[in-house]
């Protein structure tokens, strides 16, 4: 089957960088990855032209708040380490949760985490972040 | 974790209702697919307990998983005809603060409805339904 729905997804995660898990909880992800532009147009051009530049990416991740889900402390936290080196790491995956397969990796800084509790709704945690150095795309 | 057993939730659910409605003054209750004949000019309590819709709640297959289970208790109050309101209130009192707001084995109880005065069926009983929805966090 080519098509696939979220929930076949996962995110995984460590805050230290050595050995992803995945984020029990996890409602939904979004990654963007942008590519900068340089304008390599010169004189006498009559259509403008560019060569590829920088990439980066910044996404987000949607949790059910469980305190006891396994992976969610560590996610959700990340955000209060300060001077941080950027060395927590990321897969976020389309199907499945086979390292490096229908996934993206990449290390990255949390930048927003935002709780929200609300008269009988589920209470909901949703983090911002940016990507840090190489993107690694696997989604064959 | 592993699939909600929803004939526990139903039994959490009804055992709860028994529980109150034999203590004194003790009324005789009625739950999904028991015959009861009713002794005239009496009061009794019908509960009809019906789960909903599931749906997803987090990413993931069939562990590591969330889904979100509703469902619905209506509550039939009868009291004898023509002997006012009073007496069927005070049972859909005791009813309403059964499950008021009320978490029991990770069964979110709702704030409930009515009671509500319906026509009488069977016929020759003053008639009131409280209904209360409830969900449940099923664990995968």
């Amino acid at each position: 089957m080519a098509t696939l729905r979220g929930e076949q997804g996962a995110v995984q995660f460590d805050a230290a960088g050595s050995n992803n898990a995945t984020i029990v909880g996890t409602r939904s992800w979004s990654l963007t990855i942008t590519k900068e532009t340089l304008d390599t147009s010169v004189h006498g051009d009559t259509f403008r032209s560019f060569a590829g530049s920088m990439v980066s990416g910044s996404g987000t991740v949607e949790l059910v708040y469980d305190p006891d889900a396994t992976g969610q402390a560590g996610f959700l936290e990340d955000v209060v380490t300060t001077a941080d080196p950027a060395d927590a790491t990321f897969e976020l995956f389309t199907s499945g949760t086979a390292t490096g397969t229908d996934s993206v990796s990449f290390a990255g800084i949390i930048t927003d985490m935002e709780i929200t509790s609300t008269v009988g709704e589920l209470v909901i945690v949703s983090c911002s972040f940016v990507t840090s150095g190489t993107i690694t795309s696997n989604l064959e | 974790m592993a699939a909600a057993d929803l004939n526990t939730v139903r039994s959490t659910i009804e055992s709860r209702l028994a529980t109150e409605l034999a203590s004194s003054p003790s009324i005789p209750v009625v739950f999904n697919n028991v015959s009861y004949s009713p002794t005239p000019n009496s009061s009794w309590v019908q509960c009809l307990l019906n789960f909903g819709a599931g749906e997803y709640l987090s990413l993931g297959g069939t562990s590591n998983s969330y889904n979100r289970i509703t469902g619905v208790i209506v509550t039939n109050i009868f009291t004898p005809k023509g002997t006012g309101a009073g007496a069927n209130f005070t049972i859909a009192k005791r009813i309403r603060d059964l499950y008021n707001r009320i978490i029991v084995s990770g069964v979110y109880f709702d704030a409930p409805i009515g009671p509500e005065v319906v026509s009488a069926s069977p016929e020759g009983y003053f008639q009131t339904q409280v209904r209360v929805t409830f969900e449940f966090i099923e664990e995968l």
